[in-house]
């Protein structure tokens, strides 16, 4: 017990008083404005579907995988979609390895609403053969650095993710067409998944009885802050889920405000994740284009030996 | 290449040295005292070292290793900032970094007697002397001086607290002033409380220039003299 004392992140009674006093004046402690958000960055990795989003010192990788299943009964035409999350014990000392903790099951249903709610993406273009085999696809978010607002940097991840993935074709085959056979990557050229809009999530913190507003709080106005509300929406201004979670009430005009806030910050940021993908996309069309052996340098090589 | 190898100490003071490098040959000092900081063990005749770090040697007879880390080893007669945790009957339990919490005596004090013990509440920042720092046992602590004098220790009042690795911290209380110091305190007044175990605390009269401050700090890690010269100039400018 005592070691897990000696390990948990503690904030002073000195910081707790200056980040609320140092709000009043509109100041926040890593010198950005209220409406301001950190630096995003989003990476890929060599497979398609995998991405990693930095938002300041926050860190998230999200992976994108498929298999084929059979549909649930009541939807036998639908893919799946789910999501799952896993909260390192690398990325805070408060993580424990094992079940998901509150924090983690929240953000899952965040993001899982702002996708499925939304109809972001177009599970009917999943369905091989309806009734038998449709496509499930699973999102693993892995933290990496809880530097807070984690909701944000997850939903990024896991958008940038499920753009870049790719899976593999499939026709129906076999003597009375039920078989499906699936190519592999090398013969057909993997298919992208079909989305529609890009739901983004965007966290507000309430201090001051919920009189001072801050967007994309970090870990320590996180560990400060009254209360907090998520909204996901999208550069359409489509509103497609809001959660709000701690905290007293909020009078409708401060909601309405947040939502236009966030409708604005919705479109810049679905603009970097659009960029980063097409930067992926050109340069993964690029590498496609060296895959192909060029057999004629070895040959010429080996007539001049002769 | 044969000559350097001939292990006389000074080749290694201020190079790279790793765990397990001979650092000092002993037998061949004979009437010398030499006092040994962290990172160094003495095994029969030769002193090894323990961490990967460089080699420092003060005048008359220190020797230690450098390094930068995140978490902090406890060391004797090192000045730390640790936050309140809990108080028991004998002892408040202090976190300061290290792999166990510490124990700040209640009668470690300044005048301290059963009458008059403190009441810090949780989460109280302290800035303390480590008295004792023993291998497996919770380090001892101490807000007097060798003497018994306050001497600036014990609780600090409002600021704001920050972490950093214990190669910045040891930076900011080197003499000369560090160039990052040196150039914010030409323009803006704070006051601020190094703890060798990574923690910073910087306290000013308004705001704004505790945030620029503590900025420019964590910033000044990896940066040589110009560019936190360049680096403190530009947020200057931002403010003003």
């Amino acid at each position: 017990m005592e070691g897990r004392l000696a390990n948990a992140w503690r904030l002073t009674v000195n910081d707790k008083n200056f980040i609320k006093t140092a709000l009043l004046s509109e100041i926040r402690i890593d010198g950005r404005k209220p409406f301001e958000y950190r630096k995003i960055s989003i990476k890929f990795g060599r497979e398609d579907g995998s991405s990693e989003v930095q938002l300041g010192q926050t860190r998230v990788i999200s992976i994108v995988t498929a298999q084929l299943v059979q549909p649930y009964r009541d939807r036998p035409k639908e893919g799946m979609l789910s999501i799952f999350t896993e909260f390192s014990p690398m990325a805070d000392p408060s993580f424990e390895p094992g079940r998901p903790g509150e924090l983690a099951v929240e953000l899952g249903r965040i993001i899982d609403r702002g996708l499925r709610e939304s109809r972001a993406v177009d599970t009917e273009s999943l369905c091989i053969l309806a009734g038998k085999f449709v496509w499930a696809v699973r999102i693993d978010i892995h933290i990496l650095d809880n530097g807070g607002n984690l909701v944000d940097a997850a939903n990024i991840a896991a958008l940038a993710s499920l753009l870049t993935f790719r899976r593999p074709e499939c026709s129906l085959g076999g003597e009375d067409g039920q078989e499906v056979i699936v190519h592999p990557p090398e013969i057909r050229e993997p298919l992208p998944l079909m989305v529609h809009h890009l739901p983004i999530a965007i966290t507000f913190g309430f201090f001051n009885n919920e009189s001072i507003l801050l967007i994309d709080p970090t870990h320590n106005e996180e560990a400060v802050m009254n209360g907090r509300m998520t909204t996901t929406v999208n550069a359409n201004g489509d509103i497609c889920a809001i959660q709000k979670g701690g905290g007293e009430g909020v009078p409708q005009r401060v909601i309405m405000q947040c939502l236009q806030l966030a409708t604005s910050k919705a479109a810049s940021i679905t603009k970097q994740i659009k960029d980063a993908v097409e930067a992926f996309n050109t340069e993964r069309a690029l590498r496609k284009i060296k895959r192909h052996p060029t057999s004629t340098g070895v040959d010429v090589r080996e007539k001049q030996n002769q | 290449m044969e000559n350097k190898q001939s292990s006389s100490p000074a080749s290694f003071i201020d190079s790279t040295i790793v765990p397990g490098d001979v650092v000092l040959d002993l037998s061949s000092m004979t009437n010398q005292t030499i006092k040994l900081g962290g990172g160094l063990r003495q095994d029969c005749d030769v002193i090894s070292a323990m961490k990967a770090g460089t080699l420092r040697f003060s005048k008359p007879n220190k020797y230690w290793i450098e390094s930068s880390q995140k978490r902090y080893v406890p060391c004797v007669e090192d000045t730390v900032l640790g936050i309140v945790v809990d108080s028991k009957a004998d002892n408040f339990l202090i976190d300061i970094k290290g792999p166990t919490l510490a124990f700040l005596p209640v009668l470690a004090f300044e005048g301290g007697t059963r009458r008059n013990i403190p009441k810090f509440e949780l989460g109280t920042l302290l800035y303390l002397r480590v008295v004792k720092a023993n291998f497996g046992m919770n380090p001892e602590l101490s807000c007097t001086d060798a003497s018994g004098k306050a001497a600036e220790f014990g609780p600090l009042k409002d600021g704001y607290m920050f972490e950093t690795s214990t190669g910045l911290s040891r930076k900011l209380l080197s003499s000369p002033t560090c160039p990052v110091l040196e150039a914010l305190g030409k323009k803006l007044s704070f006051e601020i409380a190094v703890g060798l175990n990574g923690r910073v605390w910087v306290n000013a009269a308004s705001p704004d220039t505790v945030v620029v401050v503590a900025n420019a700090i964590m910033n000044s890690e990896s940066l040589s003299t110009a560019q936190q010269i360049i680096m403190v100039e530009h947020l200057l400018k931002n403010i003003q």
